[in-house]
């Protein structure tokens, strides 16, 4: 550095001297070495979540200019307040309607399962989160949210909104966390057609909004329109949330597979609001046989319901099920035919969007109609 | 250490290019984002021989990639590179006119675009490739105005004592 005494003295034109091209050489290979370590571990996870407490201040003020485009929603005159009351009135008699049906719906569902001895479809546990950013660079879709740790929020947890599945949580920070969404390229999704239960997986497109849907069969059951529905199978996402709407389909002439390509249901880059559902992860895995049976059930058997223990018995038979909708890119006609004969065991989870596909409780309710006993 | 040592001017530009970064952008024009913190540390490198950019540089690419999940070293990397090439070329860098420089300079954001691009490629974080061109073109073109703008703003009597 400079002492006082050169303080007067011109400036040197090349500053360089042996110590520019020593510092690029060190902090380059410093930059190589954390690469290398954080691309082949986690191990720096909580520095990360420390530095970007650290960096909160600066998110803050990022946001400002949004807050201050905001501004002018404080601003309502008092017609538009009551007329937006009077409206939300009326909804909100139409939904406790609709709920008195879902409850005794529910009550009833809960009476048959338990003549059935499976296990109950009870609700996900949810917590609202607000947005705080959105990832700025147009190849990268995540976005921040104001719940961390501390709120209980775990890594791989599933994100939705009111309209479906927008993503997952790739990092948990003390009070923040960072969630993928849908369409980023490195996402994917097991989804289920709701029409027909074909399993498949939806890939984001990284265009920040399609969703693609590579390596069906040249012949499998699909159309623009239909709706895609979470599967819960691998249990990351609870089953039977609304993902996408296909929108094109494409069959290259002399191509094996066909790809389809939807449109995320859920608002992606619109609204400040998420929800965050537990799903499997908190709690501990009571009967390892259940998961087999239906993979939507693996994440709610565990409610401290004692019913876990009778159902071994059913558990072998759908696994084909399972192994086939997973492996399905490779080999699409077993999954087709598995998910088909195995329709009546496993559908139940996604009977309820047929009938509502965008109720706007994120609960998945219970079916409506009980599917018939697939087991004797 | 002296009062000189601890560049304010400098170290609140570079603060305010990683907000800028950050400020969110209408969809159509997000994608024009100029790469604010390589743009920031660059004008320094050229415009000035005495300021610890390598090491700023370094420091900001390590908070641009917790901020934007990048793997740990990508952005810091990338802009000591630049940082460094171009205070190195600083002493011929300096003889051309501004608009020169400025076209010249096209050739260190591309390289910053293409080394995030490789090592996405390497962490296999595939994204769509014409987009990571376009900050390249918007960059070279607000380079001269902010270096312009900059060095109006040290050139303030009251300023000076800051940078």
């Amino acid at each position: 550095m400079n002492t006082t005494l050169h303080d007067s003295a011109p400036k040197p034109l090349f500053s360089r001297g042996p110590g520019l091209a020593l510092n690029f050489f060190l902090l380059a290979c410093l930059s190589i070495t954390l690469m290398v370590m954080d691309s082949t571990g986690t191990r720096f996870a909580p520095a990360r979540a420390w530095v970007a407490w650290a960096l909160q201040p600066l998110m803050w003020v990022a946001q400002a200019p949004q807050a201050v485009a905001q501004l002018g929603d404080n601003f309502h005159t008092r017609d538009q307040l009551l007329a937006e009351n009077r409206q939300l009135k009326q909804r909100q008699t139409e939904l406790d309607g609709r709920l008195l049906k879902l409850e005794s719906l529910e009550a009833e569902n809960e009476r048959i399962r338990a003549l059935l001895s499976s296990a109950a479809s009870l609700p996900d546990r949810v917590l609202i989160s607000e947005v705080m950013a959105t990832s700025q660079d147009p190849y990268r879709h995540q976005i921040v949210l104001n719940r961390g740790e501390q709120d209980g929020v775990y890594k791989g947890q599933a994100l939705v909104d009111a309209n479906g599945v927008m993503g997952q949580v790739i990092q948990v920070n003390p009070t923040t966390c960072v969630a993928l969404l849908i369409t980023d390229p490195d996402h994917g999704i097991p989804v289920e057609i709701n029409r027909t239960g074909l399993q498949t997986i939806a890939l984001g497109r990284g265009d920040g909004q399609g969703l693609s849907l590579p390596y069906l069969p040249g012949n499998a059951d699909i159309k623009v329109g239909d709706l895609l529905v979470s599967s819960g199978l691998g249990g990351r996402f609870p089953a039977g949330y609304p993902v996408g709407r296909i929108f094109e389909l494409r069959h290259p002439a002399g191509e094996n597979f066909m790809e389809a390509l939807a449109y995320p249901t859920a608002k992606l880059n619109q609204g400040r609001q998420a929800l965050l559902v537990w799903s499997e992860h908190n709690t501990p895995p009571v009967d390892v046989s259940v998961p087999t049976a239906r993979p939507e059930m693996k994440q709610k058997a565990q409610h401290p319901q004692e019913r876990a223990a009778d159902h071994a018995a059913p558990a072998a038979a759908p696994t084909p099920r399972a192994a086939g909708a997973t492996g399905n890119a490779s080999s699409p006609a077993p999954a087709g035919a598995a998910a088909a004969t195995n329709k009546p065991a496993a559908k139940p989870a996604a009977t309820p969007n047929t009938a509502a596909p965008t109720a706007p409780k994120p609960k998945p309710a219970a079916p409506a109609a009980p599917p018939p006993a697939p087991h004797p | 250490m002296n009062r000189r040592s601890s560049f304010p001017l400098f170290s609140l530009t570079v603060l305010l290019s990683v907000i800028l970064q950050m400020v969110a952008l209408p969809d159509a024009i997000a994608a024009f984002r100029p790469e604010w913190v390589a743009l920031t540390l660059v004008y320094w490198a050229y415009s000035t021989a005495d300021k610890p950019v390598l090491l700023v540089a370094w420091i900001s690419g390590l908070a641009l990639d917790v901020l934007f999940n990048s793997l740990l070293g990508q952005h810091a990397l990338a802009l000591v590179t630049i940082s460094f090439l171009v205070r190195r070329l600083r002493g011929t860098l300096i003889l051309f006119p501004m608009l020169q420089v400025a076209l010249a300079l096209a050739l260190a954001w591309a390289l910053y675009a293409f080394l995030m691009f490789w090592i996405d490629g390497l962490s296999h974080h595939s994204a769509v490739p014409s987009l990571r061109w376009l900050p390249v073109i918007s960059t070279t073109l607000v380079f001269p105005l902010a270096a312009l703008l900059m060095d109006r703003l040290r050139a303030q009597p009251k300023l000076r004592r800051l940078t």
